[in-house]
């Protein structure tokens, strides 16, 4: 066993556990270095994990696996989790509780790379709550605010719920198999498919997992969540846990149920049109921006759900590599949003109304490089070339054309479309509506929080080869011997 | 050897990026100007080392991009692009000078678009990789998008929303299709590859007939649409009349949807399972665009909207001359394109200077300009004339090539197409008679004529209009070679 796999998550530990201790003896404006020692961490896990990127190993009984597809979601939550780290120097300036915000999302990125890399439902389990609870906290950051108080109720509540219900499911699986590891699971799937407990296990794991994805009809946290939160949390929920919900059912469904396939398989089929649906004609009619994206996020959802359904080595890729995009492009619309409520509220908007489309006027005059970096995440998210949106729809919605189900493909395609109204809308606010109120210097850290964002979506989708290379090497974990 | 092909798709765009950072209206214009003239200087040199006996492409450039998607980085060009290339590179600077002493609001992120929208278009043209051509037919979108939705006109929201989710869908059909060819030929191959030659030449080995014609329509609409030819073209009109002049001529300059038409239509239609089917398809929408469009062009109160219909008339000559399938009625749809672009540059330059004289398009308000900005007049008339094809002019040679030579193989549709011409006579003569002769509507008040930037800007298009009128050989000749070739095929199966 090579601790030095561990590396990244241990990093992460030490300089959570160096800001809490630090945290204790800094006070006021020399809180603000805590921002900067946490986006150092990040970035050196970053690196960790790149290096070792393509190992493949197994650790404490089977029950962690190192392997390219852990990897690759926990250079998804790195590159969130430096996002949000660098984006929040601003927003935690002046804030009493810094050092747990960032504490707070250290873990809560440990829980979620544990996540990944977990091969035991049990460790997954608690690695899952571990990411929960540091994200309940932080939803809740503001803590005057109404609406970031009840983000976080509802989300705590709901949560729970899913928790508990997570559980049980598990419950039932040990139950039959005998076993909560999740290849042993797959070598006594004869158990599974023979009980009834079977097709009970996988409704709970489902709406286990359809909470934390937010996929409807168990979304409906998701908004409120995603609104009330404060913008940068939103940005790590929406960018980066929800992933964690996905490399969850990834590893569980496919490997560990793959004798229920038939089963889950028309589950996961239904619930990606009606999430990808309801989620872009709700989004339709939003005039706050964070609710938007929030309902553009569940849309998103939709679409990664499909390679689950499709289930081929490529749709995989597609899934796998679009978590990624939606990692940039999500994380850096809603930092672009922080970064406008940000100004709205310094001029003394009301917190509420701050993220209404009214903020987003002109702000191509008021902001440049902002709404410049938000123009290109919603040209990505709605699938626009030459960007990361674009690269992973295709690789998704062609796999998914490819093997046979061509009408989820053209509804996927057609919602799309649809998306792209609601996207257009704020490009349209910020460039061609005039601009109520002067040019504002926006903070540093926000434009370099964006401007690392919107190289990374132009990245993936200008030079896609070696992003998509990795996706493979981590599809093929999944599907061993495809491609 | 120069790249020359990235160049002249890179240019356009590295200047855009630098007209965008430009802080006054001189830096940005000059910037314009100077990426453009560029661009232009490696376009005259490519059309005068261009060989136009040979179909084959020319210039090529070929690097690997995404291998494990088959995808690569190929451009070429060959008798199908080059002219439409010279076309955009020539226009779009006169362009530039034309809206010289336009005052608008931030102008380095008008020129800027302009620039963006040069790239995105000549990109169209030069791909030879279905993926790099998705890519820049995309692109093309978002310029527009913008141009519209902040300079256009009072009804310019919807104009723009309705442009790009109309042409956006129908691109996601085309994507449909381009995928259908894709898996389908990965499946023969073995290996993916998305070349434009490669897929289309896969095409005819796919097993099920009805696979081969859904993939057809696919494309085919996704091309229609943009083109665009009745019933997909209601979002022309109000995405042309609602736009500032310069985003109108750059509209007209978007020739990418009968692009599509000669480099993978024509091509794959022997190869349908049903192409007599597909045959009349393609002549029944050309012919029917080209009587309605005249018919609504008659019944507009406004100058800019008769020009917008008769756009999608004028573009049925596109669909007509493709469907009449033999060399010369789709050289003849080839020059339709080139001359279109050229013509309606002037209408719609015309058209933008009445506005900004007299403040009104309406043709009712207008009356004896030429009383009053006589040299506008001149170029008016030459643009107008031509678009009603008076011999002479480019537009006749396009449509009379198109008229004649289709009715060879349809000549039902002609013979609808050929009412259409009494109409354009009558909607043109009668706008310009209302709008420009006759007794001066004093309403009106002071009115100045051209300036000498649009006269020297427009004067140049209206002297390209009567040489390609007199001569055409210069694009005629390598329009032909080309679609000789790509007739050729068509006889080899017997269609």
């Amino acid at each position: 066993m090579d601790l030095m796999l561990l590396a990244p998550e241990i990093t992460l530990l030490v300089t959570g556990l160096a800001i809490v201790l630090m945290g204790l003896f800094l006070s006021g404006q020399s809180k603000k270095i805590l921002g900067y020692i946490a986006t150092l961490g990040c970035l050196v896990a970053l690196l960790f994990t790149l290096n070792s990127f393509g190992t493949t190993a197994v650790m404490f009984s089977n029950s962690l696996s190192i392997d390219a597809l852990s990897q690759f979601f926990k250079l998804v939550f790195l590159t969130v989790a430096t996002l949000v780290s660098i984006a929040a120097i601003k927003y935690t300036d002046g804030n009493g509780n810094t050092d747990e915000f960032y504490a707070l999302t250290l873990f809560a990125t440990i829980g979620m790379m544990m996540v990944a890399s977990a091969n035991d439902l049990m460790v997954l389990f608690v690695a899952f709550e571990l990411a929960s609870l540091a994200t309940y906290g932080l939803a809740g950051f503001e803590k005057k605010n109404p609406a970031s108080t009840e983000a976080a109720m509802k989300y705590f509540i709901i949560g729970s719920l899913s928790a508990a219900l997570l559980l049980l499911g598990i419950g039932y699986v040990y139950g039959t198999t005998g076993t909560t590891n999740i290849e042993a699971i797959a070598q006594n799937m004869g158990l599974l498919t023979s009980s009834p407990m079977g097709i009970l296990s996988l409704v709970l794991l489902i709406a286990g997992f359809g909470f934390k994805i937010a996929l409807v009809p168990f979304h409906m946290w998701a908004p409120d969540t995603y609104q009330g939160a404060p913008s940068v949390v939103s940005a790590l929920l929406a960018a980066g846990s929800k992933k964690m919900g996905f490399v969850a059912a990834f590893k569980v469904f496919i490997t560990g149920l793959i004798a229920l396939q038939a089963d889950w398989q028309m589950a996961f089929a239904i619930l990606a049109v009606i999430t990808m649906t309801y989620g872009n004609i709700v989004a339709l009619s939003q005039t706050s921006v964070k609710r938007m994206l929030a309902y553009s996020s569940l849309a998103q959802a939709g679409y990664i759900t499909m390679a689950l359904v499709v289930m081929t080595p490529m749709a995989l890729t597609g899934g796998i590599l679009y978590a990624l995009s939606h990692g940039f492009m999500k994380a850096g619309a809603f930092i672009a949003t922080a970064a406008v409520v940000y100004m709205a509220t310094s001029e003394n908007k009301d917190i509420l109304k701050a993220d209404h489309l009214d903020s987003f006027k002109g702000l191509g005059k008021r902001m440049p490089i902002t709404a410049l970096s938000l123009t290109v995440f919603v040209l990505a998210l709605s699938g626009i070339p030459p960007t990361a949106g674009f690269m992973s729809k295709f690789v998704l919605f062609s796999s998914t054309i490819e093997s046979g189900l061509v009408w989820l493909a053209v509804i996927a395609i057609l919602n799309s479309a649809l998306s792209l109204y609601y996207y257009a809308r704020v490009v349209r606010y910020m460039y061609a509506m005039p601009a109520e109120g002067e040019k504002v210097s926006e903070p540093i850290p926000y434009v370099v929080a964006l401007l690392v964002a919107v190289a990374g979506v132009l990245a993936i989708g200008i030079w896609p080869e070696p992003f998509v290379n990795m996706a493979m090497e981590a599809a093929k974990v999944l599907i061993p011997g495809g491609m | 050897m120069l790249p020359i092909l990235s160049l002249i798709v890179l240019i356009p765009i590295l200047f855009s990026a630098v007209t965008f950072l430009t802080k006054t209206r001189e830096q940005a214009r000059i910037s314009a100007l100077v990426g453009t003239l560029i661009t232009l200087v490696l376009t005259l040199y490519m059309y005068f080392s261009f060989d136009s006996t040979t179909a084959a492409m020319q210039f090529e450039e070929m690097a690997n991009w995404i291998p494990s998607l088959g995808i690569s980085y190929h451009l070429g060009v060959d008798g199908v692009s080059m002219p439409l290339i010279l076309l955009n590179a020539i226009v779009i600077p006169l362009l530039i000078i034309y809206t010289w002493d336009d005052v608008r609001s931030a102008p380095n992120r008008f020129y800027g678009l302009i620039l963006a929208m040069q790239g995105a278009v000549i990109g169209v043209f030069v791909a030879l990789d279905f993926f790099i051509f998705y890519i820049f037919w995309e692109l093309t979108l978002v310029p527009l998008f913008f141009m519209v939705n902040i300079w256009g006109g009072s009804n310019k929201k919807h104009a723009a929303i309705k442009f790009f989710i109309y042409t956006h869908v129908a691109s996601l059909v085309m994507l449909l299709g381009i995928f259908g060819l894709y898996f389908n030929a990965w499946s023969i191959t073995g290996s993916p590859n998305m070349d434009m030659a490669h897929l289309i030449s896969q095409f005819q080995f796919f097993e099920s007939g009805g696979l081969r014609d859904a993939i057809f329509l696919a494309l085919l609409f996704g091309f229609i649409v943009k083109l665009p030819v009745v019933p997909f073209h209601s979002w022309l009109p109000d995405a042309y009349s609602e736009a500032p002049t310069a985003g109108s001529v750059l509209f007209i300059l978007l020739k990418i949807g009968g692009y599509g038409l000669f480099r993978v239509m024509l091509p794959m239609l022997p190869f349908t399972a049903t192409p007599s089917l597909m045959i009349t398809i393609m002549g029944a929408l050309g012919a029917v665009s080209i009587l309605y469009g005249a018919f609504l062009a008659l019944a507009q109160k406004d100058l800019k909207r008769m020009i917008a219909y008769s756009s999608i008339s004028h573009m049925g000559y596109v669909t007509l001359g493709c469907a009449g399938l033999v060399s010369l009625s789709v050289s003849g749809a080839m020059f339709q394109q080139f001359s279109h672009g050229l013509i309606m540059s002037i209408m719609f330059m015309s058209c933008g200077v009445i506005q900004t004289a007299t403040g009104t398009r309406i043709i009712n308000e207008l009356g004896g300009l030429a009383q009053k900005m006589p040299k506008l007049t001149v170029i008016m008339v030459l643009g107008f004339m031509a678009s009603l094809g008076l011999p002479g002019l480019t537009g006749f040679i396009a449509e009379f090539l198109v008229l004649t030579f289709s009715f060879i193989n349809v000549p039902t549709y002609v013979i609808i197409a050929l009412l259409a011409i009494v109409i354009t006579a009558a909607y043109h003569l009668w706008a310009l008679q209302r709008a420009m002769f006759g007794t001066f509507n004093e309403k009106l008040g002071e009115i100045v004529d051209i300036s000498s930037y649009q006269t020297l800007s427009m004067g140049i298009i209206a002297l390209l209009v009567l040489y390609f009128g007199l001569n055409p050989s210069p694009v005629l000749d390598m329009m032909i070679t080309n679609s000789e070739k790509i007739v050729s095929l068509m006889a080899v199966m017997g269609v």
